[in-house]
């Protein structure tokens, strides 16, 4: 009886005893151990070290982490200061003033201060550095330095997304270093002289070896007290995600910095301690159509006529929108994995909004559509279907859209073609029909290049492979990026996406997952999709 | 033999110039790759010329022949990387691959042809044979996901599943080996799912070989001169049997190179073969000319050393 009455007390006095025992542990466990190195794995080389101008992912997450920028962009869409303390924007819009860290020095010992931020902007604004991301800098008028920590962006005309074009369009701003940009050459740079290649990151460019490694090292007068903890990082590219996957199984490698969706659930399934990463999808799948062809033959040509399959809207509703059950496309090719969207900017995407309701999965709609436009067993469509050996998944959702196809009476030819030629056949308006591909993540409507630099009456941008010569559709993005108001600037994005679905200028399939995965003893990461990856928080627990 | 040393050049021009016609014949634009998001008329323009690009199909190679000459292997039109430093940091891997597949070649055909030979229509002959067919079956990268398999992921990363670093003496980056183990255990799955198919080849053609040459009188004398079994096999019949395997040998090395294409994707090694197809797919001309000259080079040269390894084997050839 006495025991009885013992115990309750007994298992508190317990319990807070496990208590006082276990959340110290668990402080220790989650206190960042420094040193170490990060071995990261790339499933693509990297293109080029310029970080202004050089291609591709793999860049960008090396730009990220040897570069610092003004601000950063965080998961959940706030700003936070890079080099940047502080910033604020004028009532009007057009002017934006940042006050910088004082402690931030490049790696080669000069300031980032106030003269690097002008002399960056005004290098990625400079034709002929032939920037990307030149465009996305035509808001901006002037770059003024006040003093030493402290400078204004002027711009022409209000820009809305001025600070995410900042934080996270590409690599976001990445500044250099003036000195070391003009002693040594874009050449020196695209090619990874660490001498030539000088941010103001967490880590320093130790060495490139192009196809072998790329190796980082902490810098130690980082601006952030104490970080990085890594003492390196070590990126390898392996190809193949079979070797990949052995690698990971192995212990080999720590981090893989994007990986194969085919292969998520073997690598869960062979690793389950695994840290797979993915998050809201801001990638568009796409089965683009061709709106308009040279008139005069000639690629490029600024006189357009209708493409002779797709020129037709109605076409375009038929296959596009009516013809493709987008359901069965991310169960086959995505093992559900995916969202079905309509919509042009993807599920993840900033201010994106479903559309999906103006495009239901209708068989007879589609062949009703068809029969309109002329086509019927007299006079049967068929069609060139594109795609590229870059990811596997490309070829299966060509080969299920070929199949619903043939369901509307539509034969569809799949050519299957490598990465380079579906470029150049698309950028140089090359004759395609319809493609599959997942083209570049979008963290706003705003940043789809391939739209926003768009056909404007005689100016054919490259990147709008569909090439339609609809001028709206450019008011629509002007007035978009430009409207300060949120209620309304969401309320034009919709009227956008909707005229978009509605033209089918744009043909979404659904979102592209994307995964990266992480050792259960690689900890501190934060998952931003392919928009900020930064390892300075990283530690090893091991 | 200078004739035979002469004979290298027109070779070695004859392909590079195959090589650059055919790649700027099929579809693809380097510059395309190069602008990336910055691509536009305007600008593609521009790095035509800049890259020569422009110019009539044999004014580049001249062009590219002329700087040659003086030592300019030209750059990558990519990353602007001297292509001979790219070729010169990747020839070592590809080099110990090879050699160390064609090792692992011989170590198997070799004894499995004697015994083949001297044992012909037993168990063992059968064996050597029926090893050898499916040697020759499987490709190399069938072989290379079962090695990795096994040796990798199976014996808890008895040996890196992919992956290189370079000797301690030769190596010229802040990867390196910590020993001669550190570098070999990289290579030897390679070499081994590069090495079997060859070893089987070689077996089959040894082993026919062998058995014509150990019919013959001289043999027969050695024998009757009372020699033991050993010396005749090894010194009079082996020596002479090795004369259409050498040869074949030599024309093996195109198939190493090709299958080093493979085998290096797969294994993630940084050697010449991941290079060239990389080349290849980017239309990266200038690197696509290295590959292929020095591919050509090391075909052309090992195959010389070849015809002057028959003078070694076979004392009756001589070269004027």
């Amino acid at each position: 009886m006495t025991s009885r009455r013992l115990l309750p007390g007994l298992l508190l006095v317990v319990t807070a005893l496990a208590w006082l025992v276990a959340v110290p542990l668990r402080a220790e466990a989650q206190t960042p151990k420094r040193g170490g190195t990060l071995r990261v794995s790339y499933g693509n080389e990297v293109a080029g070290l310029d970080f202004h101008t050089s291609p591709g992912y793999e860049m960008m997450w090396v730009g990220m982490n040897v570069g610092c920028g003004l601000i950063n962009i965080t998961p959940d869409g706030k700003f936070v200061g890079d080099a940047a303390e502080s910033w604020q924007m004028s009532p009007d819009g057009l002017l934006y003033t940042f006050k910088l860290k004082k402690n931030v020095l490049f790696h080669d010992g000069t300031p980032a201060d106030a003269a690097a931020v002008k002399f960056s902007i005004e290098h990625i604004m400079d034709p002929a550095t032939k920037s990307g991301m030149r465009p996305f800098y035509d808001a901006v008028h002037s770059v003024e330095v006040l003093d030493s920590s402290t400078v204004q962006i002027r711009l022409k005309h209000p820009y809305a997304f001025m600070l995410h074009m900042l934080a996270g369009y590409r690599t976001g701003l990445v500044l250099y270093s003036p000195t070391a940009t003009q002693k040594y050459s874009v050449e020196d740079r695209k090619q990874g002289k660490p001498e030539a290649v000088v941010g103001c990151g967490p880590f320093k460019l130790v060495e490139w070896v192009k196809g072998s490694h790329l190796v980082m090292d902490r810098f130690d007068k980082y601006f952030e007290p104490g970080r990085p903890y890594l003492d390196r990082i070590m990126i390898r590219v392996i190809k193949d995600p079979v070797t990949e996957m052995a690698a990971f199984k192995n212990g080999e490698i720590d981090f893989i910095a994007s990986f194969s969706p085919d292969h998520v659930s073997t690598l869960k399934a062979q690793n389950p301690n695994a840290n797979v990463m993915t998050g809201k999808e801001t990638t568009p799948m796409v089965a683009q159509m061709k709106v308009t062809v040279p008139k005069d033959g000639k690629p490029m040509s600024t006189e357009r006529a209708p493409h002779p399959i797709f020129g037709d809207v109605r076409v375009r509703r038929a296959i596009g929108c009516y013809g493709l059950d987008r359901q069965e496309i991310v169960k086959i090719a995505f093992k559900g994995q995916a969202t079905p969207w309509v919509g042009m900017a993807p599920p993840g995407t900033l201010e994106s909004v479903n559309v999906n309701s103006m495009c239901p999965y209708d068989q007879t709609k589609a062949k009703a559509l068809l029969v309109e436009a002329g086509y019927g067993p007299s006079k049967p469509l068929t069609l060139e279907l594109m795609t590229n050996t870059e990811k596997s998944v490309f070829n299966v959702i060509a080969t299920v859209i070929k199949e619903q196809l043939a369901r509307i009476g539509v034969t569809a030819n799949i050519r299957l073609v490598d990465k380079v030629t579906w470029m150049n056949t698309t950028l140089q308006d090359g004759p395609w029909d319809m493609y599959v591909e997942d083209l570049l993540s979008l963290l706003t409507i705003d940043s789809n290049g391939y739209l926003s630099t768009a056909y404007v009456a005689k100016n054919s941008s490259a990147w709008s492979h569909p090439r339609h010569t609809d001028t709206k559709v450019d008011d629509y993005y002007a007035r978009y990026a430009r409207e300060m108001d949120a209620g309304k600037r969401k309320a034009i994005g919709k009227e956008l996406l909707e005229y978009m679905a509605d033209k089918m200028y744009w043909n979404t399939i659904s979102g592209s997952p994307f995964y990266m995965v992480a050792q259960p003893w690689t900890k501190g990461y934060v998952y931003n999709a392919e928009f900020e990856v930064h390892w300075d928080t990283v530690w090893l627990d091991k | 033999m200078l004739r035979r040393l002469l004979q290298i050049i027109p070779t070695i021009l004859g392909i590079t110039f195959v090589v650059f016609v055919m790649m700027r014949s099929i579809p693809g634009d380097p510059v395309v790759s190069l602008l990336g998001d910055a691509y536009n008329e305007e600008n593609a323009i521009k790095a035509r010329q800049d890259y020569g690009l422009d110019k009539p199909i044999l004014v580049q190679y001249f062009i590219w022949l002329g700087k040659l000459v003086q030592g300019d292997w030209g750059a990558s039109i990519l990353t602007g990387r001297p292509v001979l430093q790219d070729v010169l940091v990747r020839l070592p891997v590809t080099l110990e691959l090879i050699v160390l597949s064609m090792a692992v070649a011989l170590a198997i055909a070799i004894p499995a042809a004697i015994i083949g030979a001297l044992r012909q229509n037993t168990w063992a002959d059968y064996t050597a044979t029926s090893v050898a067919m499916i040697g020759v079956s499987v490709p190399e990268f069938f072989l290379g996901i079962l090695l990795l398999m096994v040796f990798s992921v199976g014996l808890g990363g008895f040996l890196p599943s992919s992956g290189w670093v370079y000797f301690p003496g030769t190596c010229q980056t802040v990867v390196c080996a910590a020993g001669l183990w550190g570098n070999t255990q990289h290579v030897l799955m390679p070499a081994v799912a590069l090495g079997v198919g060859r070893a089987a080849l070689l077996t089959r053609l040894l082993r026919a070989s062998m058995l014509e040459v150990i019919r013959s009188e001289y043999v027969t004398t050695a024998r009757a001169k009372g020699l033991s079994e050993r010396p005749v096999v090894l010194k009079h019949a082996l020596k002479n049997a090795l004369i259409p395997t050498v040869t074949v040998m030599g024309l093996q090395v195109g198939f190493l190179i090709g299958g080093a294409i493979v085998v290096e994707t797969l294994f993630a090694m940084p050697g010449l073969g991941t290079f060239g197809i990389d080349a290849i797919i980017a239309r990266d001309y200038q690197q696509v000319q290295g590959f292929a000259l020095i591919t050509a080079f090391a075909f052309v040269v090992i195959n010389l050393i070849v015809d002057l390894t028959y003078t070694f084997l076979d004392p009756r050839i001589r070269y004027a």
